[in-house]
């Protein structure tokens, strides 16, 4: 098996990942009951990962909704249960894409800010250990020398932290409150 | 396809192997297990994927502000235009259609619809109706009744309640009498199609009035020139989406390819053509607005994996030559 293309994986930190929560809130929305939002990104998630490339895409934050909607459609049409609200619903997205530009610069910086309240909230020495890793750029051997841990702990640790960052980029934070509800709904 | 596949996009594995990758090359001994683990199960691929997306992201935590980079200008997307267009247009084309009332007002009118227009007309008598792409409809409200004739195409009508005139609507040899009620006759070179959202018609052909048939809501029949009305069938869902179009939409449920292409071509100058047979038959779902085939060609493309080349008269669906993603 191939393994997954640098490019890809920058491509999706900066244009996907991001927008996950909403995608996933969207689809919370235009899916029938029963239905599993996770599915279909997962399912995203795979499709990407066969791209060869990602420079042709001109509109990725598009393209990921779009190829989420897609897979609806075809889980649909294999169970024969659709939601007809669910073009619409995308026609409103693509709306949201007309935001004018310098929006578009202040939700990058909210990004940044996003990442490092993400990295903020872990548990002490997770944190610690991701700190050094990534923003002060320490091997991972040096990281063990200087807690006094073996590498293998680091490593642990560096997992544990980046499981709980996984976890919270499935919300969208934008809009908590909504999460909080459809959540109890369920 | 829900019970068991939900833990794995927040997978253990993925996390630790995003990790390991992430500070460099493989051992051969790690490389075959990460192979076999993602060998195991293809999802895992795209779990793995998410997991070391988001380790990078956290490499921007490092990034000083200056140092994201400020986003291209997206194109405006032209299927998020296309609503607003089609109303600007069904405002333009009802306050026309009001103007030419004032004038016609017990005169009966005629009222055409250009390809791919979709017109709502107010009539004299309170009803209303909806005129489809390349139709035209002649009105003659008399003392004793309300005529309609349809010359081609296809129409709403929510007709007013007037005992006293019935409204009856002509399709070729066809007629479809109604009191105060609302549906549609789609004129074809062998009858018409008459699909009833409310109250009851009765419908017969010239010259056959024994056979009339009554359509209640929620019904259609197709009443044959030749040979009268059909058996009405009910299917109120399916009467929804085939009157789509009087909101300007056209609405697939399991249609093919195909059909949904002559559907959109009923609307549109540039045509939308099918280059590859085995895409013909590929099925879809979904309401799409009637005047963006090019929006609808993409939509259809990623469902069913086709390629979409456009040129001047015509939006050819192809098979893509390599087969890469959506």
């Amino acid at each position: 098996m191939l393994p997954n293309r640098p490019a890809v994986i920058d491509w999706v930190a900066l244009h996907v990942l991001p927008h996950e929560g909403k995608a996933r809130a969207w689809l919370r929305r235009i899916m029938a009951p029963g239905q599993e939002p996770d599915d279909v990104i997962q399912d995203a998630y795979c499709r990407i990962a066969t791209l060869e490339s990602v420079e042709h895409i001109r509109n990725p934050r598009a393209y990921f909704f779009q190829t989420c909607r897609s897979i609806v459609l075809e889980h649909a049409r294999r169970a024969r249960v659709v939601r007809m609200e669910t073009v619409t619903e995308f026609d409103a997205l693509s709306i949201l894409d007309e935001e004018p530009s310098p929006e578009r610069v202040t939700a990058a910086r909210q990004e940044l800010s996003r990442v490092r309240r993400l990295i903020a909230a872990l548990p002490e020495r997770c944190r610690r250990i991701i700190e050094m890793r990534k923003i002060e750029g320490v091997p991972q051997r040096e990281i063990a020398e200087r807690l006094g841990v073996s590498e293998r702990v680091v490593e642990n640790d560096a997992t544990r932290g980046l499981k709980l960052i996984l976890k919270a980029l499935e919300d969208d934070e934008t809009r908590p409150a909504e999460r909080r509800r459809e959540r109890g709904q369920a | 396809m829900s019970e068991t596949t939900q833990p794995r996009l927040n997978d253990d594995a993925a996390a630790a192997w995003a990790v390991r990758l992430g500070e460099g090359a493989l051992d051969r001994e790690a490389q075959a297990e990460l192979d076999a683990w993602l060998n195991e199960d293809p999802r895992r691929r795209g779990a793995l994927l998410r997991a070391q997306a988001a380790w990078r992201l956290l490499d921007r935590a490092g990034e000083g502000h200056g140092a994201v980079p400020a986003p291209r200008r997206r194109p405006v997307l032209r299927f998020a235009l296309g609503r607003r267009r089609l109303l600007a247009g069904g405002a333009a084309a009802i306050a026309a259609s009001v103007a030419g009332v004032a004038v016609m007002v017990n005169m009966g009118a005629r009222y055409g619809t250009a390809l791919g227009e979709v017109r709502r007309v107010p009539l004299a008598d309170g009803s209303l109706a909806a005129i489809n792409t390349e139709s035209v409809v002649d009105v003659a409200l008399r003392k004793d009744e309300r005529r309609v004739t349809l010359e081609r195409g296809e129409a709403w009508f929510s007709v007013a309640k007037d005992k006293a005139r019935p409204f009856v609507v002509a399709a070729g040899p066809v007629r479809v009498r109604a009191v105060g009620t609302a549906f549609s006759v789609r004129l074809h070179a062998t009858g018409a199609d008459v699909l009833v959202t409310e109250g009851v018609v009765e419908a017969w052909t010239e010259g056959a009035v024994a056979k009339k048939v009554r359509i209640a809501a929620g019904a259609r029949a197709f009443i044959s020139n030749a040979v009268g009305p059909t058996q009405p069938v009910e299917s109120p869902q399916q009467i929804d989406r085939a009157l789509a179009w009087r909101d300007g939409q056209i609405a697939l449920e399991g249609e093919t390819l195909a059909q949904a292409a002559a559907e959109f071509n009923r609307y549109n100058k540039k045509k939308l053509v099918i280059e590859d047979p085995e895409l013909a038959g590929g099925t879809l779902v979904g309401w799409f607005h009637a005047n963006e085939p090019e929006a609808f060609a993409r939509a259809a493309a990623a469902t069913l994996n086709a390629r979409v080349v456009e040129d001047k008269d015509a939006i050819r669906l192809t098979r893509p030559p390599n087969v890469t993603g959506i």
